[in-house]
Protein backbone atom coordinates (compact mmCIF):
# COMPACT_ATOMS: atom_id res chain seq x y z
CA UNK A 1 0.00 0.00 0.00
CA UNK A 2 1.21 3.61 -0.95
CA UNK A 3 1.25 7.00 1.15
CA UNK A 4 -1.20 7.83 -1.33
CA UNK A 5 -3.84 5.16 -1.06
CA UNK A 6 -3.43 5.07 2.64
CA UNK A 7 -4.31 8.92 1.78
CA UNK A 8 -7.68 7.41 0.02
CA UNK A 9 -9.41 6.78 3.06
CA UNK A 10 -9.18 8.52 5.62
CA UNK A 11 -10.93 8.77 9.38
CA UNK A 12 -13.94 11.62 8.26
CA UNK A 13 -14.55 9.07 5.64
CA UNK A 14 -14.89 6.17 8.01
CA UNK A 15 -17.08 8.12 10.76
CA UNK A 16 -19.46 9.19 7.65
CA UNK A 17 -20.02 6.02 6.85
CA UNK A 18 -20.92 4.79 10.28
CA UNK A 19 -23.23 7.18 10.25
CA UNK A 20 -24.80 6.04 7.23
CA UNK A 21 -25.19 2.94 8.18
CA UNK A 22 -26.58 3.68 11.30
CA UNK A 23 -24.16 2.44 13.76
CA UNK A 24 -22.59 4.50 17.09
CA UNK A 25 -19.90 6.96 16.11
CA UNK A 26 -16.77 5.98 16.33
CA UNK A 27 -13.73 7.88 17.96
CA UNK A 28 -11.72 9.36 15.74
CA UNK A 29 -8.54 7.26 16.84
CA UNK A 30 -10.32 4.21 15.77
CA UNK A 31 -12.11 5.62 13.05
CA UNK A 32 -8.25 6.26 11.68
CA UNK A 33 -7.12 2.87 12.47
CA UNK A 34 -10.29 1.69 11.18
CA UNK A 35 -9.67 3.69 7.69
CA UNK A 36 -5.72 2.66 7.65
CA UNK A 37 -7.21 -1.33 8.03
CA UNK A 38 -9.62 -1.00 5.10
CA UNK A 39 -7.33 1.38 2.84
CA UNK A 40 -4.47 -1.36 3.54
CA UNK A 41 -6.64 -4.96 2.77
CA UNK A 42 -8.96 -2.90 -0.11
CA UNK A 43 -4.85 -2.65 -1.65
CA UNK A 44 -4.14 -6.21 -1.13
CA UNK A 45 -7.50 -6.67 -3.90
CA UNK A 46 -6.15 -4.25 -6.24
CA UNK A 47 -2.55 -5.98 -6.06
CA UNK A 48 -3.89 -9.33 -6.44
CA UNK A 49 -6.64 -8.78 -9.77
CA UNK A 50 -3.65 -9.74 -12.12
CA UNK A 51 -6.39 -10.18 -15.09
CA UNK A 52 -9.21 -9.41 -15.83
CA UNK A 53 -11.99 -11.83 -13.79
CA UNK A 54 -14.49 -13.21 -16.72
CA UNK A 55 -16.84 -15.54 -15.33
CA UNK A 56 -14.86 -16.53 -12.28
CA UNK A 57 -17.64 -17.31 -9.97
CA UNK A 58 -17.45 -17.19 -6.64
CA UNK A 59 -20.02 -20.17 -5.26
CA UNK A 60 -18.05 -22.41 -7.46
CA UNK A 61 -14.91 -22.35 -4.57
CA UNK A 62 -16.14 -25.53 -2.94
CA UNK A 63 -16.15 -27.41 -6.20
CA UNK A 64 -13.01 -26.05 -6.90
CA UNK A 65 -11.19 -27.45 -3.77
CA UNK A 66 -12.61 -30.57 -4.50
CA UNK A 67 -11.14 -30.54 -7.53
CA UNK A 68 -7.84 -29.59 -6.96
CA UNK A 69 -8.27 -32.42 -4.32
CA UNK A 70 -7.92 -34.89 -6.59
CA UNK A 71 -9.45 -38.46 -6.46
CA UNK A 72 -11.29 -39.04 -3.22
CA UNK A 73 -9.70 -42.19 -0.87
CA UNK B 1 -5.23 -47.54 35.77
CA UNK B 2 -4.24 -44.25 33.75
CA UNK B 3 -2.89 -40.93 34.52
CA UNK B 4 -5.75 -38.80 33.32
CA UNK B 5 -2.75 -35.92 33.58
CA UNK B 6 -1.01 -37.47 31.02
CA UNK B 7 -3.08 -39.69 28.75
CA UNK B 8 -4.27 -38.70 26.05
CA UNK B 9 -7.62 -38.82 24.20
CA UNK B 10 -7.16 -41.80 22.16
CA UNK B 11 -5.42 -43.54 25.48
CA UNK B 12 -8.43 -42.30 27.37
CA UNK B 13 -10.82 -43.70 24.94
CA UNK B 14 -8.83 -47.26 25.28
CA UNK B 15 -8.70 -47.36 29.10
CA UNK B 16 -12.72 -46.82 29.31
CA UNK B 17 -13.29 -49.50 27.10
CA UNK B 18 -11.16 -51.87 28.61
CA UNK B 19 -13.05 -51.22 31.72
CA UNK B 20 -10.03 -49.43 33.79
CA UNK B 21 -12.05 -46.69 34.87
CA UNK B 22 -15.99 -45.35 34.00
CA UNK B 23 -16.34 -42.23 32.46
CA UNK B 24 -17.87 -40.63 35.74
CA UNK B 25 -14.41 -41.47 37.56
CA UNK B 26 -13.09 -39.90 34.62
CA UNK B 27 -15.61 -36.91 34.43
CA UNK B 28 -15.20 -36.27 38.18
CA UNK B 29 -11.74 -35.81 37.57
CA UNK B 30 -11.18 -33.63 34.64
CA UNK B 31 -14.27 -31.48 36.62
CA UNK B 32 -12.64 -30.97 40.10
CA UNK B 33 -9.33 -30.07 37.98
CA UNK B 34 -11.43 -27.47 35.67
CA UNK B 35 -12.97 -26.44 39.08
CA UNK B 36 -9.49 -25.79 40.55
CA UNK B 37 -7.47 -24.55 38.11
CA UNK B 38 -10.50 -22.10 36.24
CA UNK B 39 -10.03 -19.25 38.61
CA UNK B 40 -6.42 -19.04 37.35
CA UNK B 41 -6.67 -19.91 33.69
CA UNK B 42 -10.44 -18.09 32.46
CA UNK B 43 -10.51 -21.09 30.14
CA UNK B 44 -14.11 -21.71 30.66
CA UNK B 45 -17.04 -19.60 30.25
CA UNK B 46 -19.46 -22.20 32.24
CA UNK B 47 -18.99 -25.39 33.99
CA UNK B 48 -21.33 -27.94 33.35
CA UNK B 49 -21.28 -30.71 36.18
CA UNK B 50 -24.60 -31.51 36.22
CA UNK B 51 -25.18 -32.37 32.08
CA UNK B 52 -21.52 -34.06 32.22
CA UNK B 53 -22.50 -36.07 34.52
CA UNK B 54 -25.07 -37.55 33.36
CA UNK B 55 -23.42 -38.08 30.00
CA UNK B 56 -21.01 -39.68 31.77
CA UNK B 57 -23.45 -41.87 33.70
CA UNK B 58 -24.91 -42.83 30.11
CA UNK B 59 -21.99 -43.66 28.63
CA UNK B 60 -21.35 -46.01 31.66
CA UNK B 61 -24.71 -47.86 31.54
CA UNK B 62 -24.55 -47.72 27.65
CA UNK B 63 -21.28 -50.04 28.33
CA UNK B 64 -22.57 -52.38 31.39
CA UNK B 65 -25.65 -52.88 28.43
CA UNK B 66 -22.81 -53.69 25.70
CA UNK B 67 -23.44 -50.78 23.51
CA UNK B 68 -20.63 -48.94 22.54
CA UNK B 69 -21.73 -45.33 21.44
CA UNK B 70 -18.69 -44.47 19.60
CA UNK B 71 -15.23 -43.61 18.97
CA UNK B 72 -15.48 -41.05 21.84
CA UNK B 73 -17.36 -43.44 24.16
CA UNK B 74 -17.19 -41.49 27.50
CA UNK B 75 -14.29 -39.56 26.96
CA UNK B 76 -14.58 -35.43 28.73
CA UNK B 77 -14.20 -32.56 25.82
CA UNK B 78 -15.02 -29.38 25.86
CA UNK B 79 -16.28 -26.70 23.04
CA UNK B 80 -15.83 -23.38 22.71
CA UNK B 81 -18.97 -21.27 23.60
CA UNK B 82 -20.58 -20.98 20.15
CA UNK B 83 -22.22 -24.46 19.21
CA UNK B 84 -25.87 -23.85 19.27
CA UNK B 85 -27.60 -26.35 21.86
CA UNK B 86 -31.54 -25.68 22.83
CA UNK B 87 -30.13 -27.43 26.19
CA UNK B 88 -27.72 -25.23 26.68
CA UNK B 89 -26.69 -21.49 26.79
CA UNK B 90 -23.66 -20.56 24.34
CA UNK B 91 -22.78 -16.85 24.68
CA UNK B 92 -20.82 -16.47 21.88
CA UNK B 93 -18.13 -14.47 24.36
CA UNK B 94 -20.42 -11.59 24.38
CA UNK B 95 -23.58 -10.13 26.31
CA UNK B 96 -25.38 -10.05 23.61
CA UNK B 97 -26.06 -13.39 23.33
CA UNK B 98 -26.16 -14.05 26.89
CA UNK B 99 -29.14 -16.84 27.99
CA UNK B 100 -29.42 -17.36 24.34
CA UNK B 101 -30.07 -21.03 23.16
CA UNK B 102 -30.09 -22.44 19.28
CA UNK B 103 -33.22 -23.97 18.07
CA UNK B 104 -31.26 -26.89 16.70
CA UNK B 105 -27.96 -28.32 17.74
CA UNK B 106 -25.09 -27.58 16.00
CA UNK B 107 -23.82 -30.25 13.62
CA UNK B 108 -20.26 -30.65 14.92
CA UNK B 109 -21.78 -30.69 18.50
CA UNK B 110 -24.05 -33.57 17.41
CA UNK B 111 -21.51 -35.69 16.29
CA UNK B 112 -19.22 -35.28 19.22
CA UNK B 113 -22.11 -36.30 21.56
CA UNK B 114 -23.56 -38.95 19.16
CA UNK B 115 -20.19 -40.44 19.52
CA UNK B 116 -19.98 -40.37 23.14
CA UNK B 117 -18.12 -37.47 24.11
CA UNK B 118 -18.83 -35.99 28.04
CA UNK B 119 -18.95 -32.36 27.34
CA UNK B 120 -17.48 -30.77 29.91
CA UNK B 121 -18.65 -27.13 29.68
CA UNK B 122 -18.39 -24.06 27.19
CA UNK B 123 -14.94 -22.27 27.22
CA UNK B 124 -13.82 -19.16 26.63
CA UNK B 125 -13.63 -16.93 23.73
CA UNK B 126 -12.63 -13.37 22.71
CA UNK B 127 -16.06 -11.51 21.91
CA UNK B 128 -17.99 -13.03 18.59
CA UNK B 129 -14.37 -15.09 17.79
CA UNK B 130 -13.19 -11.43 16.73
CA UNK B 131 -9.56 -11.42 18.47
CA UNK B 132 -6.77 -13.12 18.41
CA UNK B 133 -5.14 -12.61 21.80
CA UNK B 134 -7.69 -13.91 24.23
CA UNK B 135 -8.56 -11.04 25.96
CA UNK B 136 -12.75 -10.43 26.18
CA UNK B 137 -13.67 -7.26 27.90
CA UNK B 138 -16.78 -8.57 29.01
CA UNK B 139 -15.52 -12.66 30.22
CA UNK B 140 -11.90 -11.25 30.96
CA UNK B 141 -8.83 -12.62 29.44
CA UNK B 142 -8.07 -16.32 29.30
CA UNK B 143 -4.27 -17.10 30.58
CA UNK B 144 -1.74 -19.22 29.53
CA UNK B 145 -1.14 -22.42 31.53
CA UNK B 146 2.73 -22.04 31.21
CA UNK B 147 2.65 -18.55 32.32
CA UNK B 148 -0.63 -16.97 33.03
CA UNK B 149 1.25 -13.47 32.42
CA UNK B 150 1.08 -14.74 28.88
CA UNK B 151 -1.48 -14.79 26.39
CA UNK B 152 -3.68 -18.32 25.20
CA UNK B 153 -4.18 -17.06 21.96
CA UNK B 154 -7.67 -16.58 20.26
CA UNK B 155 -10.18 -16.48 19.74
CA UNK B 156 -10.27 -19.95 20.65
CA UNK B 157 -8.58 -19.24 23.98
CA UNK B 158 -10.15 -21.39 26.58
CA UNK B 159 -9.85 -24.30 23.36
CA UNK B 160 -6.25 -23.85 23.80
CA UNK B 161 -5.45 -23.48 27.45
CA UNK B 162 -8.11 -26.29 28.70
CA UNK B 163 -6.70 -28.80 26.60
CA UNK B 164 -2.93 -28.15 27.31
CA UNK B 165 -3.57 -27.57 31.12
CA UNK B 166 -5.46 -31.38 31.00
CA UNK B 167 -8.53 -30.23 31.62
CA UNK B 168 -10.44 -31.63 28.75
CA UNK B 169 -8.86 -34.56 26.59
CA UNK B 170 -10.09 -32.52 23.53
CA UNK B 171 -11.72 -29.55 21.96
CA UNK B 172 -13.76 -28.14 19.27
CA UNK B 173 -13.11 -24.57 18.10
CA UNK B 174 -13.57 -22.16 15.54
CA UNK B 175 -11.00 -20.47 12.91
CA UNK B 176 -12.36 -17.39 10.73
CA UNK B 177 -8.14 -15.88 10.65
CA UNK B 178 -6.02 -18.65 12.22
CA UNK B 179 -8.54 -18.96 15.60
CA UNK B 180 -7.58 -22.92 16.31
CA UNK B 181 -4.40 -22.91 15.29
CA UNK B 182 -3.20 -19.75 17.16
CA UNK B 183 -4.01 -21.07 20.59
CA UNK B 184 -2.95 -24.14 20.13
CA UNK B 185 0.20 -22.86 19.25
CA UNK B 186 0.38 -20.38 21.69
CA UNK B 187 -0.56 -23.81 24.53
CA UNK B 188 1.47 -26.34 23.19
CA UNK B 189 -0.83 -28.44 21.68
CA UNK B 190 -2.19 -29.38 18.20
CA UNK B 191 -5.06 -27.43 16.40
CA UNK B 192 -6.33 -28.01 12.94
CA UNK B 193 -8.09 -26.01 10.57
CA UNK B 194 -9.59 -28.71 8.17
CA UNK B 195 -10.65 -27.76 4.30
CA UNK B 196 -13.38 -25.09 3.86
CA UNK B 197 -16.31 -27.70 3.62
CA UNK B 198 -14.96 -30.90 5.55
CA UNK B 199 -16.89 -29.85 8.58
CA UNK B 200 -20.16 -28.37 8.82
CA UNK B 201 -20.55 -25.24 10.34
CA UNK B 202 -24.48 -25.72 10.77
CA UNK B 203 -25.54 -24.20 14.16
CA UNK B 204 -22.03 -22.82 14.96
CA UNK B 205 -22.35 -18.98 15.58
CA UNK B 206 -21.24 -17.32 12.23
CA UNK B 207 -18.51 -14.75 12.11
CA UNK B 208 -17.76 -14.70 7.94
CA UNK B 209 -19.46 -17.47 6.30
CA UNK B 210 -16.94 -17.80 3.35
CA UNK B 211 -14.31 -17.59 5.44
CA UNK B 212 -15.20 -19.67 8.95
CA UNK B 213 -13.81 -23.51 9.34
CA UNK B 214 -14.84 -25.76 12.17
CA UNK B 215 -12.09 -27.96 13.85
CA UNK B 216 -10.42 -29.71 16.88
CA UNK B 217 -7.84 -29.07 19.43
CA UNK B 218 -5.90 -32.00 21.24
CA UNK B 219 -2.71 -33.09 22.89
CA UNK B 220 -1.76 -35.78 19.68
CA UNK B 221 -1.90 -36.29 15.89
CA UNK B 222 -3.87 -39.37 16.99
CA UNK B 223 -6.55 -37.47 19.29
CA UNK B 224 -7.15 -35.12 16.46
CA UNK B 225 -7.59 -37.68 13.65
CA UNK B 226 -10.14 -39.17 15.96
CA UNK B 227 -11.91 -35.71 16.60
CA UNK B 228 -11.90 -35.20 12.90
CA UNK B 229 -13.11 -38.43 12.20
CA UNK B 230 -16.29 -37.70 14.33
CA UNK B 231 -17.28 -34.14 13.30
CA UNK B 232 -16.49 -34.07 9.61
CA UNK B 233 -18.37 -34.92 6.17
CA UNK B 234 -21.54 -33.25 4.73
CA UNK B 235 -24.08 -32.36 6.30
CA UNK B 236 -27.79 -31.56 4.46
CA UNK B 237 -27.94 -28.22 6.90
CA UNK B 238 -25.24 -26.73 5.93
CA UNK B 239 -24.73 -26.00 1.72
CA UNK B 240 -21.13 -25.66 2.11
CA UNK B 241 -20.12 -28.41 3.46
CA UNK B 242 -18.45 -31.41 0.99
CA UNK B 243 -19.87 -34.42 -0.12
CA UNK B 244 -16.68 -36.12 -0.29
CA UNK B 245 -16.18 -39.20 1.60
CA UNK B 246 -14.42 -38.95 4.72
CA UNK B 247 -11.22 -41.19 5.05
CA UNK B 248 -9.99 -42.97 7.89
CA UNK B 249 -7.94 -40.31 9.44
CA UNK B 250 -5.96 -42.75 11.97
CA UNK B 251 -5.26 -44.93 8.91
CA UNK B 252 -2.25 -43.41 8.03
CA UNK B 253 -0.96 -41.99 11.21
CA UNK B 254 2.15 -44.33 11.20
CA UNK B 255 3.43 -43.81 7.67
CA UNK B 256 6.11 -41.87 8.55
CA UNK B 257 7.71 -39.28 6.69
CA UNK B 258 10.34 -41.03 4.61
CA UNK B 259 9.94 -39.68 1.02
CA UNK B 260 8.03 -37.12 2.09
CA UNK B 261 8.82 -33.43 0.41
CA UNK B 262 8.45 -30.63 2.73
CA UNK B 263 8.67 -26.97 1.22
CA UNK B 264 9.98 -24.32 3.20
CA UNK B 265 9.05 -20.72 1.74
CA UNK B 266 11.06 -17.60 3.06
CA UNK B 267 9.49 -13.95 2.40
CA UNK B 268 6.57 -13.05 4.02
CA UNK B 269 6.63 -16.46 6.25
CA UNK B 270 9.72 -15.96 7.41
CA UNK B 271 10.69 -12.16 7.65
CA UNK B 272 11.24 -11.19 11.04
CA UNK B 273 10.66 -14.31 13.00
CA UNK B 274 11.95 -14.80 16.44
CA UNK B 275 15.15 -15.90 16.46
CA UNK B 276 14.17 -18.46 19.11
CA UNK B 277 11.17 -19.13 17.12
CA UNK B 278 13.24 -19.32 14.15
CA UNK B 279 15.59 -22.27 15.98
CA UNK B 280 12.87 -24.39 17.08
CA UNK B 281 11.82 -24.42 13.27
CA UNK B 282 15.16 -25.44 11.87
CA UNK B 283 15.37 -28.00 14.23
CA UNK B 284 11.89 -29.54 13.91
CA UNK B 285 12.72 -29.77 10.32
CA UNK B 286 16.19 -31.29 10.84
CA UNK B 287 14.03 -33.47 12.83
CA UNK B 288 11.84 -34.74 10.16
CA UNK B 289 14.88 -34.59 7.26
CA UNK B 290 16.64 -37.08 9.29
CA UNK B 291 13.41 -39.64 9.56
CA UNK B 292 13.36 -39.62 5.74
CA UNK B 293 11.56 -36.48 4.27
CA UNK B 294 13.32 -33.95 1.99
CA UNK B 295 12.87 -30.43 1.97
CA UNK B 296 12.96 -27.75 -0.84
CA UNK B 297 12.75 -24.09 -0.92
CA UNK B 298 9.47 -22.57 -2.68
CA UNK B 299 7.72 -19.66 -3.09
CA UNK B 300 4.29 -18.81 -2.28
CA UNK B 301 2.71 -16.53 -5.26
CA UNK B 302 1.04 -13.81 -3.76
CA UNK B 303 1.87 -14.53 0.03
CA UNK B 304 2.00 -11.26 1.28
CA UNK B 305 -1.57 -10.01 -0.17
CA UNK B 306 -3.27 -13.22 0.76
CA UNK B 307 -4.19 -12.40 4.74
CA UNK B 308 -5.24 -9.15 3.62
CA UNK B 309 -7.59 -10.73 1.37
CA UNK B 310 -9.33 -13.00 3.64
CA UNK B 311 -9.78 -10.32 5.98
CA UNK B 312 -11.84 -8.03 3.03
CA UNK B 313 -14.08 -10.68 3.13
CA UNK B 314 -14.06 -11.64 7.05
CA UNK B 315 -14.80 -7.92 8.10
CA UNK B 316 -17.55 -7.61 4.94
CA UNK B 317 -19.28 -10.27 6.14
CA UNK B 318 -19.16 -10.24 9.53
CA UNK B 319 -19.99 -6.55 9.58
CA UNK B 320 -23.66 -7.74 7.64
CA UNK B 321 -23.76 -10.40 10.36
CA UNK B 322 -23.61 -7.69 13.34
CA UNK B 323 -25.32 -4.81 11.46
CA UNK B 324 -28.84 -4.97 13.12
CA UNK B 325 -27.03 -5.19 16.35
CA UNK B 326 -24.17 -2.73 15.69
CA UNK B 327 -27.39 -0.46 15.21
CA UNK B 328 -29.56 -0.80 18.25
CA UNK B 329 -26.93 -2.46 21.14
CA UNK B 330 -23.87 -0.43 20.04
CA UNK B 331 -22.84 -0.69 23.87
CA UNK B 332 -23.07 -3.85 24.41
CA UNK B 333 -19.70 -4.35 22.13
CA UNK B 334 -16.62 -3.73 23.13
CA UNK B 335 -15.19 -0.48 21.70
CA UNK B 336 -12.19 -2.85 20.08
CA UNK B 337 -14.26 -5.21 18.73
CA UNK B 338 -16.73 -2.39 17.39
CA UNK B 339 -13.96 -0.91 15.80
CA UNK B 340 -12.79 -4.30 14.24
CA UNK B 341 -16.62 -5.08 12.81
CA UNK B 342 -16.56 -1.19 11.08
CA UNK B 343 -13.80 -2.48 9.05
CA UNK B 344 -16.41 -3.57 6.94
CA UNK B 345 -18.17 -0.34 6.38
CA UNK B 346 -14.79 1.23 4.64
CA UNK B 347 -14.74 -1.72 2.24
CA UNK B 348 -16.07 -1.17 -0.76
CA UNK B 349 -18.11 -4.04 -1.98
CA UNK B 350 -16.80 -4.54 -4.85
CA UNK B 351 -13.47 -4.69 -3.12
CA UNK B 352 -15.78 -7.67 -1.54
CA UNK B 353 -17.00 -9.21 -4.04
CA UNK B 354 -14.04 -9.15 -6.10
CA UNK B 355 -11.97 -10.91 -3.16
CA UNK B 356 -14.64 -13.75 -3.58
CA UNK B 357 -14.02 -13.53 -7.25
CA UNK B 358 -10.31 -13.84 -6.75
CA UNK B 359 -10.25 -16.83 -4.53
CA UNK B 360 -10.57 -19.74 -6.71
CA UNK B 361 -8.21 -18.69 -9.23
CA UNK B 362 -5.88 -17.76 -6.60
CA UNK B 363 -6.04 -21.34 -4.51
CA UNK B 364 -5.53 -22.98 -8.65
CA UNK B 365 -2.38 -20.97 -8.28
CA UNK B 366 -1.02 -21.56 -4.91
CA UNK B 367 -1.65 -25.27 -5.25
CA UNK B 368 -0.13 -25.01 -9.22
CA UNK B 369 3.29 -23.55 -7.52
CA UNK B 370 3.48 -24.86 -4.33
CA UNK B 371 2.20 -28.53 -4.50
CA UNK B 372 4.06 -28.99 -7.38
CA UNK B 373 7.56 -28.46 -5.46
CA UNK B 374 6.22 -30.86 -2.22
CA UNK B 375 4.16 -32.74 -0.74
CA UNK B 376 3.41 -30.14 2.48
CA UNK B 377 4.08 -27.02 2.85
CA UNK B 378 6.27 -26.19 6.41
CA UNK B 379 6.12 -22.05 8.11
CA UNK B 380 5.94 -21.18 11.58
CA UNK B 381 2.53 -21.08 13.40
CA UNK B 382 3.31 -18.25 15.35
CA UNK B 383 6.51 -15.99 14.29
CA UNK B 384 6.96 -13.99 17.44
CA UNK B 385 7.42 -15.31 20.95
CA UNK B 386 3.78 -15.39 22.93
CA UNK B 387 3.00 -12.16 24.09
CA UNK B 388 1.99 -11.39 27.54
CA UNK B 389 -1.84 -10.15 28.57
CA UNK B 390 -0.39 -6.95 28.86
CA UNK B 391 1.25 -5.99 25.89
CA UNK B 392 -1.59 -7.19 23.60
CA UNK B 393 -3.86 -5.30 26.11
CA UNK B 394 -6.06 -1.58 25.28
CA UNK B 395 -3.91 1.09 26.31
CA UNK B 396 -0.82 -0.69 25.82
CA UNK B 397 0.24 1.59 23.06
CA UNK B 398 0.74 1.47 19.22
CA UNK B 399 2.87 -1.13 19.57
CA UNK B 400 -0.07 -3.23 20.38
CA UNK B 401 -1.14 -3.21 16.90
CA UNK B 402 2.04 -4.52 15.48
CA UNK B 403 2.19 -7.57 17.86
CA UNK B 404 -1.28 -8.28 17.07
CA UNK B 405 -0.96 -8.33 13.68
CA UNK B 406 2.24 -10.70 13.79
CA UNK B 407 0.07 -13.03 15.83
CA UNK B 408 -2.19 -14.38 12.46
CA UNK B 409 0.48 -13.39 9.64
CA UNK B 410 1.07 -17.15 9.05
CA UNK B 411 -1.87 -18.16 9.97
CA UNK B 412 -4.75 -16.12 8.00
CA UNK B 413 -3.40 -16.87 4.45
CA UNK B 414 -5.02 -20.59 4.54
CA UNK B 415 -8.31 -19.33 5.38
CA UNK B 416 -8.41 -17.45 2.41
CA UNK B 417 -6.98 -20.97 0.52
CA UNK B 418 -9.59 -22.52 1.87
CA UNK B 419 -6.51 -25.73 2.52
CA UNK B 420 -6.05 -27.36 5.24
CA UNK B 421 -3.48 -26.37 8.15
CA UNK B 422 -1.82 -27.88 11.42
CA UNK B 423 -0.38 -26.23 14.32
CA UNK B 424 2.04 -28.60 15.97
CA UNK B 425 4.36 -28.19 18.83
CA UNK B 426 7.95 -28.21 18.45
CA UNK B 427 9.54 -26.85 21.29
CA UNK B 428 9.78 -23.73 24.20
CA UNK B 429 11.44 -20.67 24.35
CA UNK B 430 13.80 -19.77 26.55
CA UNK B 431 10.75 -18.17 28.96
CA UNK B 432 9.25 -21.69 28.80
CA UNK B 433 6.71 -20.76 26.49
CA UNK B 434 5.72 -22.79 23.14
CA UNK B 435 6.88 -23.02 20.16
CA UNK B 436 4.58 -24.31 16.93
CA UNK B 437 4.85 -24.96 12.77
CA UNK B 438 2.22 -25.28 10.65
CA UNK B 439 1.87 -28.00 8.16
CA UNK B 440 -0.02 -26.52 4.98
CA UNK B 441 -1.65 -29.61 2.52
CA UNK B 442 -3.29 -29.69 -0.26
CA UNK B 443 -7.47 -29.59 -0.11
CA UNK B 444 -8.98 -32.49 1.92
CA UNK B 445 -5.16 -33.55 2.31
CA UNK B 446 -5.39 -33.79 6.29
CA UNK B 447 -4.38 -37.31 6.92
CA UNK B 448 -0.79 -36.40 5.44
CA UNK B 449 -0.46 -33.27 8.06
CA UNK B 450 -1.76 -35.72 10.58
CA UNK B 451 1.00 -38.50 9.38
CA UNK B 452 3.23 -35.83 9.28
CA UNK B 453 2.71 -34.50 12.70
CA UNK B 454 2.18 -38.35 14.31
CA UNK B 455 5.53 -38.97 12.91
CA UNK B 456 7.05 -35.98 14.30
CA UNK B 457 5.40 -36.47 17.55
CA UNK B 458 7.31 -39.97 18.13
CA UNK B 459 10.66 -38.25 17.69
CA UNK B 460 9.73 -35.84 20.02
CA UNK B 461 8.72 -35.11 23.71
CA UNK B 462 7.26 -31.73 23.62
CA UNK B 463 3.46 -32.51 23.31
CA UNK B 464 4.14 -35.08 27.00
CA UNK B 465 4.95 -31.93 29.05
CA UNK B 466 2.97 -31.29 31.43
CA UNK B 467 2.81 -26.74 31.94
CA UNK B 468 2.96 -25.69 35.68
CA UNK B 469 -0.95 -24.62 35.62
CA UNK B 470 -2.24 -28.21 35.75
Amino acid sequence: MTDRDAAALDAATVAALARLMGYAPLDAPAAARVAAGAASAVAAVRASAAAPLGDAEPGSFLAELERLAGPAP
Amino acid sequence: MIDPQRATLVEAAAALAQGALSSEELTRDCLARAHRLNPALNCFIRIEDEAALAAARRADAARAAGRTLGPLHGVPVAVKDMFDDPGRETSSGSPIRRGFRGAATATALARLEAAGAVVLGALHMSEFALGPTGHNAFYGPCRNPWNPAHIAGGSSSGAGAAVAARLAFGALGSDSGGSIRLPAAANGILGLKPTYGRVPRSGAMPLSWSIDHIGPLARSAADLARLLGVVAGHDPRDPSASRRPVPDYAAGLGSGVAGLTLGVPRGVFRDGVAAEVERALEAALATLEAAGARRVAVTVPGAEHLAELGRVILYSEAAALHGHWLRTRPEDYSPQVRARLATGLAIPAAAYAEALQLRAPLLRRFCDAVFAACDVLVTPALAIEVPTLAATDVGSGASMWSTIAQLVRCLAPFNYLGVPALSVPVGFTANGLPVALQLVGRPFAEATLLGVAAAYQRLTGWHERLPPLH
